[in-house]
């Protein structure tokens, strides 16, 4: 049981580091229309305008 | 009564919230992707409700009743590995300016963008009707087993009331979809924690519900098998490692390279958002999962055999209806109910606008419609696929949670090729995504038919040996054909070649312009 439920939670984590590493490669490539907004999580709506 | 009145309340708020939706849908975009301009909240609620089907609330937990813990690796972890491996498709397909509308438009773009008709298009058009249809019919078995419960009436009348509910939640195109979505979301997570929390009570904890999975030999069914003891908290279970992986392998990769995901990986404002909202979706679907798995494991402890004859799918609805207190059980069963029809839309968009948009008008490339038509023949083509597929669920062949894996491993090893080596490797042409489609289809019918262990996994292979061979011995791709996903900043050539065949696409003309049209003719 101990197995099954440590599978879902590596998975769990794999899906927020590698989410967070395509957000900082965004960020790096500093493209706006890619949504580059000098802010790693936070999403600012106003640099689309 | 009570179960009534909450099922009465949700479907008044659907119809008032598909209506106010209705007026925004207003172009071809907006109808399939909502314009590319979809924030990060309502990205997350209509991801997850997406997300979230019957398969999910109950086909799992079916799984989890009669084969234990196994089921969390099988569908739960496979699942959420396709989930977290999404954003790759996103940070790719989001890139160029103007991104494709649809998915066969992608496969068009990449493959065939100097083509007016693509013949790929319209085998991915064609594929995806019929794994959309499946998905459909699929939901409409679900919600058929939880209005029978929740109303009494006869599972093969009960489900001829899930088109009231498609019928409002799709006629508004993308938008109405979301917007629905967001409110069935939040039912979804509510329902399964109340209901989550009744079962643990009833159970006598989670301490009791390990020691019964421990030690219970009870069949699924009265009459049937035995369980062997310890079993169900066996990570193989009663799977046998082949099938367990074919299953985790059909879920995972099948799921990502899904045309709905990559659908929905075109809607949000930008590339961050989409992934943004992948994490978002993960970190709620962790909250809704808890509870459905201790519902699932629970309900041995509460019900150690099912009726002979009623299939595991039922197990949810029964032991909600019998151990949790109305108002509990009213909630919980109509977020089941929202978990079906939040799917179905959704699916049914995809499954009208593939055989509508992406073969009838793209083999018939002369016709003009204009986008009232074209909105107006979407929506009658999604009535009377949903009218078929009510009428192919009055007997189902399948059990929920494994339906969506034949049709998951179907999509992966027709779809992996042309999605992720599309969109990560310059050289795949379009020869390549030709044999990779036509070969990964053969072959998964073929291994299904020879009831092989793992078919995906045999599709998938057989599918990339095809395209290996063929990449090298056929000519390098156009340029055209992949700098919009590689560059950020693209040559002339590609802008023009990219502009016409998003220009040929639009046969759907504004009212005023195909007054024009007609005039000028």
């Amino acid at each position: 049981m101990f197995i099954a439920f440590l599978i879902w939670i590596i998975i769990i984590i794999f899906a927020l580091i590698l989410g967070t590493y395509l957000c900082y490669r965004i960020e790096k490539h500093g493209v706006k229309r890619w949504g580059a907004t000098g802010s790693l999580f936070k999403y600012n709506p106003k640099s689309e305008e | 009564m009570i179960y009534l009145v909450i099922l009465g309340l949700y479907a008044a708020f659907i119809v008032w919230t598909s209506i106010k939706s209705l007026k925004q849908a207003e172009s071809m975009s907006d109808f399939t992707t909502g314009g590319h301009r979809m924030g990060l909240l309502l990205g997350i609620g209509t991801t997850t409700a997406t997300w979230v089907s019957v398969a999910s609330v109950m086909g799992v937990p079916g799984y989890l009743y009669s084969n234990g813990v196994s089921a969390i690796i099988g569908w739960v972890a496979g699942w959420f590995l396709a989930t977290s491996l999404i954003p790759l498709v996103a940070y790719k397909i989001r890139r160029p300016k103007t991104p494709a509308r649809t998915f066969p438009e992608y496969i068009h773009l990449r493959f065939e963008p100097f083509r007016k008709v693509s013949h790929l298009r319209t085998i991915v058009g064609l594929t995806m009707f019929v794994g959309y249809f499946l998905f459909v019919h699929l939901q409409v078995v679900g919600f058929g087993i939880v209005f029978s419960t929740i109303t009494g009436i006869d599972y093969k009348f009960a489900i001829f009331a899930f088109l009231i509910f498609l019928l409002f939640t799709s006629i508004g195109g993308f938008w109405s979809v979301a917007a629905t979505d967001t409110l069935n979301t939040s039912l979804i997570v509510i329902g399964v924690i109340l209901g989550g929390a009744s079962v643990l009570v009833a159970a006598g904890g989670w301490d009791s519900i390990v020691n019964t999975i421990s030690t219970t030999t009870s069949p699924t069914n009265i009459g049937g098998e035995a369980l062997a003891a310890g079993s169900m908290i066996s990570p193989i279970g009663t799977f046998g490692l082949g099938a367990l992986f074919a299953i985790f392998m059909s879920n995972a990769v099948g799921s990502i390279v899904s045309p709905h995901w990559v659908t929905r990986m075109l809607a949000p404002k930008n590339i961050k958002v989409a992934v943004l909202q992948i994490m978002g979706s993960v970190l709620v679907l962790t909250v809704i999962f808890i509870p459905l798995i201790i519902m699932g494991l629970g309900a041995k402890t509460l019900i150690p055999s099912l009726p002979e004859g009623q299939t595991t799918d039922y197990i949810i609805p029964v032991i909600i209806q019998q151990y949790t207190p109305p108002l509990v059980g009213a909630l919980t069963l109509v977020a089941l109910c929202a978990a079906a029809v939040s799917s179905a839309n959704s699916m049914l968009l995809h499954c009208a606008t593939s055989v509508y948009y992406d073969v009838y008008l793209n083999i018939f490339r002369n016709k003009k419609v204009t986008e009232k038509k074209f909105n107006m023949n979407l929506r009658i083509g999604m009535f009377l696929i949903a009218v078929i597929a009510v009428f192919s669920a009055i007997t189902p062949p399948w059990f929920l949670a494994m339906g969506f894996t034949y049709v998951y491993g179907g999509f992966g090893a027709v779809f992996f090729a042309v999605v992720i080596l599309g969109l990560y490797w310059k050289r795949m042409n379009r020869a390549a995504a030709y044999v990779s489609m036509l070969v990964g289809l053969a072959t998964y019918v073929i291994a299904m038919i020879a009831s092989a262990t793992n078919p995906f996994l045999i599709a998938l292979i057989a599918s990339l040996i095809g395209v290996m061979a063929v990449v090298f011995l056929t000519k390098k791709p156009p340029v055209e054909a992949y700098e919009p996903y590689f560059e950020t900043d693209i040559s002339p050539s590609t802008e023009q070649v990219f502009t016409n065949v998003q220009r040929n696409e639009d046969k759907i003309v504004a009212d005023g312009e195909e007054k024009m049209i007609k005039k000028d003719a």
